[in-house]
């Protein structure tokens, strides 16, 4: 009886104090920011090889979130028709949806991957399936280049 | 020379000792019963998180609109406003393309292209209970609540290691429970022997 009182008592105690954690006005993600080089969207986009393998930290507002496991966010530009996904390991970091339309900062390594025409035919329908979307595979004409950022942490105002 | 205290007999012994382990088996039982069914609730819905998201819910709406022609963002922005009745200009809103547009409210957003003059509203909703579920499952709490986690785990390790011999005779470890102990453990070890070594 007792070892139960005090385990039940030690649950809601553990509940009520991880509570302030929960709210606030940024959230924090993952390892959040270690003091990376900031970079602007169009200088990585101006020169991409020049970050080929670095880790950068890019802020934006959130365009997009994985609609699934939250493990991407697309953060846009510095200039408008540019944006970048931040793509996080699965399961250890999820951006919730409600994070669109936010400001972020996260950082990481930046990446480049070069697709076949093959495989950015099954990358861009892996994107509309997540969405929930139809897809033409006659809209991917050619081979595609994706730099992306491989996020470590991020912080979500 | 001190009076040797004669020892219980080893049947009465025993049955002192069951009689701990059922107890600790009860409560700690009873204390864990509530987080154990929010894990296991929680544990099947981030199985199938490839299939679905166990957190929210996705509502999205399909809207119609004249086409605005391309211009400015915070022109479009405006014809767009007015078009599909929107409760006043957006908080946020970027420009993808010339005529795919943004536009963020307060835990809402549009996605609309300008020029065919259809968009897509789309509001997230926390699924009720489960998105609780899974923030304690996956500790996103973090801090004390790791601690706790860990109170539980060892509570689950004692459960299982009282549970397995609690019971004594045909029904016990030595009769039958023996079988069910070894499925039990196979099955795990069959997955990881094909799935991983083989």
């Amino acid at each position: 009886m007792r070892l139960s009182v005090l385990l039940c008592t030690s649950f809601v105690f553990a509940t009520v104090l991880a509570l302030p954690a929960v709210g606030g006005e940024a959230t924090t993600y993952g390892e959040g920011l270690t003091g990376s080089e900031t970079v602007k969207l169009s200088e990585l986009r101006a020169d991409p090889d020049a970050y080929l393998g670095k880790t950068v930290r890019v802020e934006g507002l959130v365009l997009d979130v994985c609609p699934k496991r939250g493990c991407w966010i697309e953060l846009a530009g510095d200039e408008e028709f540019q944006s970048i996904r931040v793509k996080v390991e699965d399961g250890v970091i999820v951006f919730p949806p409600e994070a669109k339309g936010r400001k972020a900062i996260a950082e990481g390594l930046f990446t480049k991957r070069e697709l076949t025409e093959e495989q950015a035919v099954a990358w861009q329908k892996h994107q509309a399936e997540e969405r929930g979307l139809e897809f033409d595979p006659s809209s991917v004409d050619g081979p595609l280049t994706i730099y992306m950022i491989m996020g470590t942490g991020a912080i979500i105002h | 020379m001190m009076p040797s205290v004669p020892r219980p007999p080893r049947r009465r012994r025993s049955r002192s000792w069951r009689r701990l382990l059922v107890a600790i088996h009860r409560d700690v039982g009873y204390s864990v019963a509530a987080l154990t069914i929010v894990y296991a609730v929680s544990g099947i819905a981030v199985n199938h998180m490839h299939d679905w998201n166990p957190n929210y819910k996705l509502a999205r709406e399909s809207r119609r609109f004249d086409p605005v022609e391309t211009s400015g963002r915070d022109t479009i922005v405006a014809a767009l406003v007015e078009r599909l009745d929107l409760p006043g200009p957006p908080v946020n809103s970027f420009r993808r393309s010339p005529e795919k547009i943004e536009l963020f409210y307060d835990g809402w957003s549009i996605s609309a292209d300008a020029a065919s003059g259809t968009a897509i509203v789309e509001r997230p909703r926390e699924r009720l209970l489960l998105r609780d579920f899974n923030f304690l499952h996956l500790n996103h709490a973090k801090g004390i609540w790791t601690w706790l986690a860990d109170v539980y785990a060892l509570a689950l390790l004692a459960l299982a290691v009282s549970g397995v011999v609690i019971l004594r005779g045909p029904q016990g470890l030595a009769g039958r429970g023996k079988w069910f102990l070894l499925g039990g453990a196979l099955v795990p070890l069959v997955i990881l022997l094909f799935l991983r070594y083989l």
